[in-house]
């Protein structure tokens, strides 16, 4: 037994102690619990990561000719990385602690933004973004990047141009937007939710929950939803000139207006309507 | 204990420098501490850098020179490297313009239309009535969504027009990527529109074209 427990403590340190590797410290500030955090990263990778400290903490490798602006009070910090003759800096790799309930204002141009229970705005031109953790809410946007989103937030905003777009966790309010890229959702907790696309397909698997609003848009894109068997939805499917294929081919459509099909699934609690111009609308049973 | 695996824990060392770890761990910390230079090293500079921080926030206040100015000249570099200036330093959702919120607004109505059309699932006829005789205010409720965001996409594109040569070339192909995308869609919906005007659900969509449009050049510039 105590072998065991001194094995658990030697796994759980060895875990925690990874954060050795993250580097010098680069900075360090005392905070208030709910400061903001502004940063500008161009290149690299930052990981940012909730704790249980009113204080933060800059760790990680930086090219020696640029530096780390820093600066603020306790309700808040600014800090960049620069180089001082005023071009691009080099790709720095940095890992930031904050306190859990502060909130972020991240920008990158290609830097990979990783963000591990840190609520706020993360901004990026081309680099990717990863999102994990219980936040109160989260607003993720790049141009070409992908979003990893596995969030436990009551609301969630996500935006790419043609990065893959991936939501999942248990976000409620989600206002999720992509222009040519693939929007996959597995998000069973989501009870508002606009899915939008122009080009891009957009996936969901699941079952939506009780009494949730599911708005889905497309262009040219498909829309595809996989329900299983315990879904209880009312379906509104209508496109222009795509297919709509209902694979629950034992559901009579209510109504079937020209180019739109009704059914109902279930006892009908959730409201899912799907508005396409010429992409495939498919709804099958998962 | 030197072994990079088994090193303090950021919260260990930050306890350490601010005398703060629980009574539980001060010996293992400490022992630790006595063995391995790198985290000694990294606790004194913890300690340094705090006291430097502590002393900064006890001078007077034009010590400390204010935080705006400090970050101006970042800001005047991230200014410079930018599509659109950042504006009175805002957050783009905390000042959005007039024409977004009455957009929002439409959209709302819609939406509650739209809600209200499907609560009556039962009443077929109803529903293919709403779809062949679309109710006039709807009708232009969408359209003047659609052209309260084509003025604001115009606005947009034309700051975008002019910040472009300060572009990074790949930023730049891939803003141009994706405007051809939703301008291909904005394209093919006005075309249908033409041929079929009194329709809501392609008024709906090119709103919706629209709005990704204004959005789109909202994230070039932020980018
Ligand atoms: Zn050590």
């Amino acid at each position: 037994m105590k072998r065991l427990l001194i094995a658990i403590a030697l796994v759980g340190r060895a875990a925690l102690g990874q954060n050795a590797a993250d580097g010098p410290i680069l900075a360090a500030h005392g905070l208030d619990s709910s400061a903001f955090i502004n940063m500008y990263v161009p290149a690299g990778a930052v990981r940012l990561i909730a704790w249980d400290r009113d204080s933060i903490v800059v760790r990680g490798q930086k090219s020696k000719h640029d530096r780390i602006f820093f600066g603020g009070g306790r309700q808040g910090v600014k800090m960049a990385v620069e180089s001082p003759s005023g071009g691009d800096s080099e790709p720095s790799n940095l890992v930031v602690y904050i306190p859990r309930h502060g909130r972020v204002s991240v920008r990158t141009a290609s830097a990979n933004i990783t963000g591990e229970g840190v609520a706020g705005t993360f901004n990026s031109s081309s680099g990717n973004i990863r999102l994990s953790g219980v936040v109160s809410s989260v607003e993720a946007e790049s141009m070409n990047g992908s979003l990893d989103l596995d969030l436990t937030t009551p609301w969630l905003r996500a935006r790419t141009g043609d990065g893959h777009l991936l939501i999942r966790g248990a976000p409620q309010d989600v206002d999720a937007s992509t222009i040519g890229g693939t929007l996959d959702v597995i998000a069973p907790k989501v009870k508002r939710g606009q899915f939008v696309s122009v080009s891009g397909d957009i996936h969901w698997i699941g079952s939506p929950a009780r009494g949730a609003v599911f708005d889905f848009s497309n262009h040219s894109g498909a829309v595809d939803l996989a329900l299983t068997s315990t879904t209880s939805a009312a379906l509104t499917l209508s496109s222009v000139s795509g297919d709509i294929e209902n694979g629950f081919t034992r559901v009579r459509p209510i109504a079937s207006p020209p180019r739109t099909v009704r059914f109902n699934l279930g006892g009908g609690d959730a409201h899912v309507s799907v508005r396409t111009f010429k992409g495939a609308i498919r709804v099958r049973p998962q | 204990m030197t072994d990079q695996t088994t090193h303090l824990t950021e919260d260990d060392r930050q306890s350490a420098a601010d005398g703060t770890l629980p009574v539980e761990r001060r010996a293992d910390v400490e022992a630790h501490l006595a063995d391995c230079d790198a985290c000694a090293a990294d606790v004194a500079r913890i300690t340094e850098l705090m006291k430097r921080t502590r002393d900064a926030m006890l001078a007077p206040p034009s010590e400390t020179a204010s935080l705006d100015d400090l970050w101006s000249p970042i800001r005047a570099r991230i200014e410079a490297s930018k599509v659109v200036s950042l504006g009175t330093g805002a957050r783009p959702s905390n000042s959005r313009p007039l024409i977004s919120l009455i957009v929002g607004g439409i959209a709302a109505a819609l939406l509650l239309t739209a809600v209200m059309l499907r609560v009556r699932p039962s009443e077929p006829r109803t529903s293919a009535t709403a779809q062949a005789t679309p109710d006039t205010s709807v009708l232009r409720a969408v359209s003047d969504s659609a052209t309260a965001y084509e003025a604001e996409a115009q606005i947009l594109l034309d700051r975008l027009e002019i910040q472009r040569a300060t572009m990074r070339p790949e930023a730049r192909a891939a803003i141009d990527r994706n405007l051809h995308t939703v301008d291909v869609a904005i394209a093919e919906l006005k075309d249908a529109i033409a041929r079929d005007p009194n329709n809501p659900a392609l008024r709906q969509l090119l709103a919706t074209s629209y709005r990704q449009k204004v959005e789109l050049l909202k994230r070039a510039n932020a980018s």
